[in-house]
């Protein structure tokens, strides 16, 4: 058998390297001495960092950036603030929002012992996929978008999220719009995301005696929402409630004004960005979205995040990444915390990201015993798109 | 029309040449430039990209790509030389190592590659002086510059055919390659922390390479190499003798510097660790091990396998593939026992068993199926021989490796011991990517190639069988919305035989309709069957839970008798799992091939009407290439769902079943390691990239990657034979049909 | 409601996805009638073709601008032949740099899918690292798209589905006659009926297959500009409406023009209305089942036809 002995010896010779490669692994975790003779976890000076997990690659590429953004932004200003007594730094791990590539991007994680905390996964499956091995490791992890309401009761030691999960926020959506319809249309994006919200939204309207259509476009294949749209408009629904994205939101939303649907327009929490306002431009007016999140034109510290997130990635602040923003916040208050009171280690910051109330922008978080929000916590607001921007009308519950 | 003349038409395609660098520079500037505009300013990053300055760089290197196949012809009789590509290849290697590769994995070093590295390392007054000086601190970049030395050196020696300067050449490089290697694990110590990165190691291989190359050089007669007859000389000389040499050096490495036990910054040698154990109550005869006979092992065992070698020995090669496969297993039973006697103690965190392991253990493991692999090779050549002498075949005494298989088996044992005994040295990370990714990717691609590369019907959806084998195993462990009846729930591994009926079922399902189409109708029509399955998978919310997927499913048991073995948090023991997955379908396979049922499917592939014709069924023929590829794609469906404990319908879109093609294709269809190693490297590039290139990009250096791989070598990384033949025509008619034939392939 | 007027909104909807399909498809089948290769690159120059006339029009237009009637229709056809022109460069390079230099090499035919695919993430990926990776990049609206330019009760085309299906049908005929009347027509016809015979003819094979890849660069350039003006376009866009449209192609009969056409508006038409059939016929399937229909229509074609509808045969479009 001829082949090219150059790529047999190469492979001889690769194999060799691997086997020599190394002398001796441990899991130290406190390296001692340091090249540049600083170094040491308790050096005031002290590096630490905060992985983001999510998808960065595939699909759904445009998520994991929006979300990665608001990290970076939140860490790039923790580290001008020279009072808090060390460095940060950003760990991005891939995990292409699939569950299968999600435990080598963990590992990538744990594998590196200046990680403090983790902001992500950003999808449900993934987050099922390595929940237990980060809390076998200690590592906290605080949720900036995986809405999956079954999460919370895994039992995943160190799992925190940020934002309500579907089952809080769709009820209080369906309660409104039971008032203002009695016939509502359903839509689906097909994304574990939407199909929560779509699901509860429908129960509850159901429970209200309110007629529902269930109807569904799968938002990584659907590019033509001309169908789905003329769809909405021939059922005779008073209203429409759409469950997914912001950049799709904003297709549907140009292809109901081209079939001309003047019934309501509703959406939920993944709709309510800045991209969906610039996307569906004029075709978006009018435009409901219920949210378990504070009103941006209200909240000073809001309004700062989104100018300086503009300032930074010179593009509006998208879907999920406020949450990104405070998620990292959290992680950054609880070092400072777990520093403050002795030293910092993973379960030290897990501990004070357990016990944190903090005011965030897009809501003031606590975590329950389960790591969710505390039931009851927090507002859901509504929402409306008017004269191209996104004004709040207050509590959904006292909403007109 | 006015007809050129030839100069003109030479003068048209010298321009078009020019055009076409100038242009390949132009796109690398695009390649390596700022990341994305924006919505406001669309060409941001365009402009950026090919900014004046820069830009003259990237055309520098297109005009250069041109002067270097203008002119590159001219310089063919000194690229023959005998040594110097193997020369260029170490060279290169040591400059991936010194830009790509990492050199510590200490977080204090940002990347850890060699650049950042040195520069803090050069400064540290504290550091091992001569590492230091590695580093540059008497002048910087002094690694680059003894780098571009030695190159001089060993290509002077080459070039000028004078002995006295490669044989100087070859010394300096080997002096490097140590003071490498010294350098990193200097730097490894004194970080007190425990390094997996390769790039010493790496840099160390290259400047042993140049070595090689430059005796090689100083001794050779010719005036042009052959570097095939040489590569069959030293492996044909004495069979086995290679391994033996190769299992020496690790070997050494493994007893005497290695770490066995590792826990805190203690990295304990095996004389040390046997100092760490005298006082406990570890048993007996793990303590000899420890005190004296682990080395007694490695000695007897390696003298007795090189005699054997270098006598070609039938008893003496007996004697060694025992004594390897002995001392090997009861090394492992050693590491068992002391690591589970730390466990117990809690030492250093430890958990149980196994943990706070070195590396030594391994290399010596390594080491000593190294030894019984020569032992094996040299049987193996004295049952060729006899055979010859039977057949009266004129191989007897020729003396080359290539006849013999010698090449192909050397290789593959390396790689079997190397994928036993690699993966518990490395980091975590690469043990996950390695089960969860590229090890299921080889399996989906082991079964690809039965119907793309052998049986030559394009399958597009393929992942689909992957999908249903998971659906099949997340339904009989219960994790569904609909529940199987509860004494029809099974652990993970009984689903096997379900997910292999239950991909049959729908592989004849999906092949009966439709394997009368040809070619690219049958290739829609899978990638229609792909997206089907898949859409369903989202959609029937109430069979299988839409696009929250299945979650929670266990982890495989097994559970016979007196065994009990348990899968759980480490991704190494699912690793060993799928390697006799592996070793079971590749040995089947392998038996296939060559089956009467192999050649039809290659009768098919070649010619399906003249199939027919012969009295082959084309249509049953057809069918059974699905469905042995479906099962196999469920059985990697089971281990996914198992491994990874939750899935989504997201795994399995499209654009995988497409990725699975790609690897078979990129690696060599048709033929079995081919596609394992497409599929290997495939899926092992985009996380080596992680480090090199912006995580975005990726997908785009591996697009180009596939596209110059295929335009350079066609056929594949390991093509098949028979391609090879086709692609090659007949003026080679080769070795290679004529080893076809006897039992000597081996792979 | 009004079950036929219901229908035939829907029936227009698909009749603009289908001669987008229609018109994407024709660059595979007019590769594939020449040199018997899926073209997977293809959905790459449909993208490419909406970057560029993206690139064009932003500049002449401003969003919200309100041109004369004449003006709008000069920047759609800026728009149409800007998009064209960079989609037929960049297949024009495509064929230069993944298919010639393998067809010299006698390369196995899975060799060039898989260069192909080579070509098609790099491209992709390149596109959005140079422009952006945003998924709703949007053309600036320079006129009222959803203005009803016809009306019977409550059936309706809008002006963009009127622009669409209006360009498409231009470019089909365009195409059609240059391939049945022309001196170019009629060597990519000899080359795809019989390549060597039509070498031994005095036809240069390299050349007529070189402006084979430009004439379906051009088409699917042109889709980009409609697609992306209609809808969005961003750097992944080619991949769906490319696989739809191989299926198109093949629905139709691979290699073969007029089974393009057929096949691009076919398809379109079934997936707009058959799963969306419940709002004339309660208890049906839904939107979310719209590939899966389109695939079992393609499957149950070719099952009774197995080389399409109209069969192969670039030959046989004259």
């Amino acid at each position: 058998m001829r082949t090219r002995p150059l790529a047999k010896l190469a492979a001889v010779g690769v194999i060799g390297a691997l086997a020599l490669t190394g002398c001796g692994s441990s899991k130290d975790d406190n390296g001692s001495g340091g090249l540049s003779g600083g170094g040491g976890s308790k050096d005031s000076n002290a590096t630490y960092t905060i992985a983001f997990e999510g998808p960065l690659s595939g699909d759904n590429q445009q998520l994991g950036i929006n979300e990665v953004n608001g990290v970076q932004l939140a860490i790039d200003q923790a580290n001008k603030d020279t009072s808090l007594g060390f460095k940060l730094k950003l760990l991005k791990a891939d995990d292409g929002g699939v569950p299968e590539k999600a435990p080598a991007a963990a590992a990538q994680v744990l594998q590196d012992s200046t990680v403090m905390g983790v902001v992500g996964p950003s999808f449900s499956g993934a987050s099922q996929a390595v929940g237990k091995k980060y809390g076998d490791a200690g590592l906290t992890i605080v949720n900036p978008s995986a809405s999956n309401g079954e999460l919370q009761d895994q039992g995943f030691k160190t799992w925190h999220r940020v934002m309500p999960n579907d089952f809080a926020e769709g009820p209080a959506a369906a309660d409104w719009l039971a008032k203002k319809a009695k016939k509502v249309i359903v839509v689906s994006d097909k994304s574990a995301y939407g199909d929560g919200v779509a699901k509860a939204v429908s129960d509850e309207l159901k429970k209200k005696g309110v007629s529902v259509i269930n109807q569904a476009a799968d938002q990584t294949t659907t590019k033509d929402y001309g169908p789905i749209a003329q769809t909405v408009k021939q059922s005779g629904a008073d209203a429409l409630f759409y469950a997914g994205y912001d950049a799709q939101g904003a297709q549907f939303a140009k292809a109901l004004k081209s079939v001309g649907y003047n019934g309501i327009r509703m959406s939920g929490n993944g709709v309510k960005s800045d991209v969906f306002v610039q996307g569906a431009k004029a075709d978006g007016e009018g435009w409901y979205m219920s949210c378990g999140c504070q009103d941006a034109t209200v909240a000073p510290a809001a309004k700062d995040f989104a100018s300086a997130y503009q300032a930074m990635f010179n593009t509006p602040p998208s879907t999920y990444s406020p949450e990104a923003f405070d998620a990292a916040n959290i992680v950054i208050q609880a070092i400072k915390t777990a520093k403050e009171s002795g030293t910092v280690t993973r379960q030290a910051v897990n501990d004070a990201v357990s016990k944190i109330d903090y005011k965030g922008i897009t809501a003031d978080i606590k975590f329950a015993a389960n790591g969710d929000l505390p039931p009851g916590e927090g507002t859901v607001n509504l929402f409306q798109v008017k004269g191209g921007k996104i004004v709040s009308l207050g509590d959904i519950t006292q909403a007109p | 029309m006015k007809r050129r003349s030839v100069e003109a038409e030479a003068r048209i395609e010298n321009l078009k040449r020019f055009g076409a660098c100038l242009a390949g520079g132009f796109v690398l500037a695009l390649m390596v430039g700022t990341q994305e505009g924006t919505q406001q300013d669309f060409g941001y990053a365009f402009r950026q990209s090919v900014a004046m300055p820069r830009i003259l760089i990237f055309l520098g290197i297109g005009v250069l790509l041109y002067l270097a196949i203008t002119f590159g012809p001219r310089a063919k009789p000194y690229l023959t030389r005998p040594g110097l590509r193997p020369l260029g290849a170490g060279v290169l290697t040591v400059i991936i190592s010194l830009t790509l590769l990492k050199w510590t994995d200490s977080p204090q070093i940002n990347t850890g590659k060699f650049r950042p590295l040195a520069d803090a390392a050069a400064p540290t007054q504290a550091l091992d002086s001569l590492a230091r000086l590695w580093f540059g601190s008497a002048f910087s970049q002094t690694a680059w510059l003894l780098l571009i030395i030695v190159t001089v050196l060993a290509a002077a020696g080459m070039i000028r055919r004078s002995a006295p300067l490669s044989y100087a050449a070859a010394i300096l490089a080997g002096v490097l390659g140590i003071w490498a290697e010294y350098a990193s694990a200097a730097v490894s110590k004194f970080l007190h922390y425990p390094s997996h990165a390769t790039g010493g190691a790496v840099a160390m291989l290259g400047f042993f390479t140049i070595a090689v190359a430059s005796l090689v050089s100083a001794r050779s007669q010719a005036a042009e190499a052959d570097t095939d007859g040489f590569i069959d000389r030293v492996l044909g000389w004495r069979p086995g003798l290679a391994l033996v040499v190769l299992g020496f050096a690790v070997g050494l490495v493994g007893v005497f510097n290695a770490a066995w036990f590792s826990p805190g910054d203690r990295n304990a040698t095996l004389s040390t660790t046997a100092s760490m154990f005298g006082a406990t109550n570890l048993n007996g005869f793990a303590q000899t091990y420890l005190d004296w006979l682990g080395f007694v092992l490695f000695f007897v065992t390696l003298v007795v396998a090189g005699v054997a070698s270098y006598l070609r020995h039938r008893l003496l090669a007996y004697a060694a593939i025992v004594l390897g496969l002995v001392s090997t297993l009861l090394t492992l039973v050693v590491v068992h026992d002391f690591s589970a006697l730390g466990g117990k103690q809690g030492f250093d965190g430890a958990q149980g068993a196994w943990d706070n392991l070195g590396t030594g253990a391994w290399m010596t493991c390594a080491a000593l199926s190294l030894f019984a692999g020569a032992g094996y090779l040299v049987l193996k050549d004295l049952r060729i021989e006899a055979k010859g002498v039977r057949a009266g075949s004129d191989i007897v005494g020729s003396g080359t490796a290539g006849a013999r298989g010698q090449v192909a088996a050397a290789t593959m044992l390396v790689v079997i011991i190397a994928a036993l005994f690699y993966p518990p040295t490395a980091t975590e990370f690469w043990q996950t990517v390695l089960v969860s990714e590229i090890g299921i990717y080889v399996l989906l691609a082991i079964g690809l190639n039965v119907v793309v590369g052998w049986a030559g019907l394009l399958d597009l959806g393929f992942i689909a069988f992957y999908a249903i084998g998971s659906y099949t195993t997340a339904y009989f462990t219960g994790r569904l919305p609909v529940q199987p009846p509860d004494w029809l729930l099974l652990s993970p591994l009984a689903c096997i035989p379900f997910a292999i009926a239950a991909c049959l079922i729908a592989g004849v399902a999906l092949g009966f309709p439709t394997l009368r189409l040809r070619g690219d109708y049958l290739a829609i029509v899978t990638l229609g069957f792909g997206e089907i399955i898949r859409v369903i998978a989202n959609n029937a919310n109430g069979f299988t839970n839409g696009p929250r997927g299945a979650f929670n499913i266990p982890a495989p048991q097994i559970h016979l008798g007196p065994i009990h073995l348990t899968w759980g948090d480490s991704a190494l023991g699912f690793w060993y799992l799928l390697l006799v997955l592996i070793a079971i379908i590749v040995l089947l396979f392998n038996r296939l091939e060559n089956s009467r049922l192999g050649r039809a499917w290659a009768a098919i592939r070649e010619d399906e009407v003249a199939a027919q014709a012969t009295g082959i069924n084309t249509r049953n023929v057809k069918l059974l290439a699905f469905a042995i590829g479906a099962s196999t794609s469920g059985v990697a469906g089971v281990f996914f769902a198992s491994q990874v404990g939750s899935f989504t319908p997201e795994n399995f879109v499209l654009n995988n079943s497409i990725l699975v093609v790609a690897y078979v294709v990129f690696g060599g269809m048709g033929s079995l390691p081919g596609a394992m190693a497409g599929a290997a490297v495939l899926t092992w590039l985009p996380e080596f990239l992680k480090d090199q290139v912006p995580a975005e990009d990726r997908q785009m250096w591996i697009g180009a990657l596939i596209l110059v791989m295929m335009i350079f070598r066609p056929a594949g990384l390991i093509p098949a034979r028979r391609r090879k033949a086709e692609l090659s025509g007949l003026d080679r008619p080769s070795s290679a049909e004529a080893t076809a034939v006897p039992a000597g392939e081996g792979m | 409601m009004h079950p036929v007027q219901d229908f035939l909104n829907f029936l227009i909807l698909g009749l603009t996805r289908g001669s987008l399909y229609a018109l994407i498809a024709l660059g595979y089948t007019l590769v594939y009638g020449v040199l018997q290769l899926i073209n997977f690159a293809h959905s790459e120059v449909f993208m490419s073709g909406a970057f560029g006339s993206y690139l064009v029009v932003n500049s002449v237009v401003e969003d919200g601008s309100r041109p004369p009637w004449y003006g709008v229709l000069a920047v759609i056809i800026l728009g149409l032949t800007s998009g064209g022109l960079v989609g037929a460069g960049v297949a024009w390079c495509l064929e230069r740099v993944a298919y010639r230099p393998l067809r010299r090499r006698g390369a196995p035919k899975l060799a060039f899918l898989i260069s192909a695919i080579g070509a098609s993430f790099f491209l992709s990926q390149l596109f959005g690292k140079l422009f952006n990776r945003l998924n709703n990049n949007n053309f600036p609206s320079f006129f009222d798209q959803n203005k009803h330019v016809v009306q019977i009760g409550g059936v309706y085309i809008t002006l963009m589905q009127a622009i669409i299906m209006v360009s498409a049908l231009i470019m089909m005929v365009f195409l059609d006659s240059l391939v049945s009347r022309t001196k170019l027509g009629r060597s990519i016809r000899a080359v795809a009926e019989d390549a060597p015979t039509a070498a031994l003819m005095g036809v240069n094979i390299d050349k007529t297959i070189s402006r084979t890849f430009v004439i379906g660069g051009f088409l699917g350039g042109a889709a980009g500009y409609l697609y992306g003006s209609a809808l969005f376009f961003s750097n992944t866009m080619g991949f769906i409406p490319g696989v739809k449209a191989f299926a198109a192609a093949v629905l139709g009969g691979i290699g073969n023009i007029r089974g393009a056409m057929l096949g691009g508006l076919l398809l379109g038409v079934v997936e707009a209305t058959v799963p969306t059939a419940p709002w004339y016929k309660p208890g049906w399937i839904g939107i979310e089942w719209t590939d899966v229909v389109a695939f079992l229509v393609l499957v149950l074609v070719l099952v009774v036809r197995p080389t399409g509808i109209l069969g192969e045969r670039l030959g046989r479009a004259a």
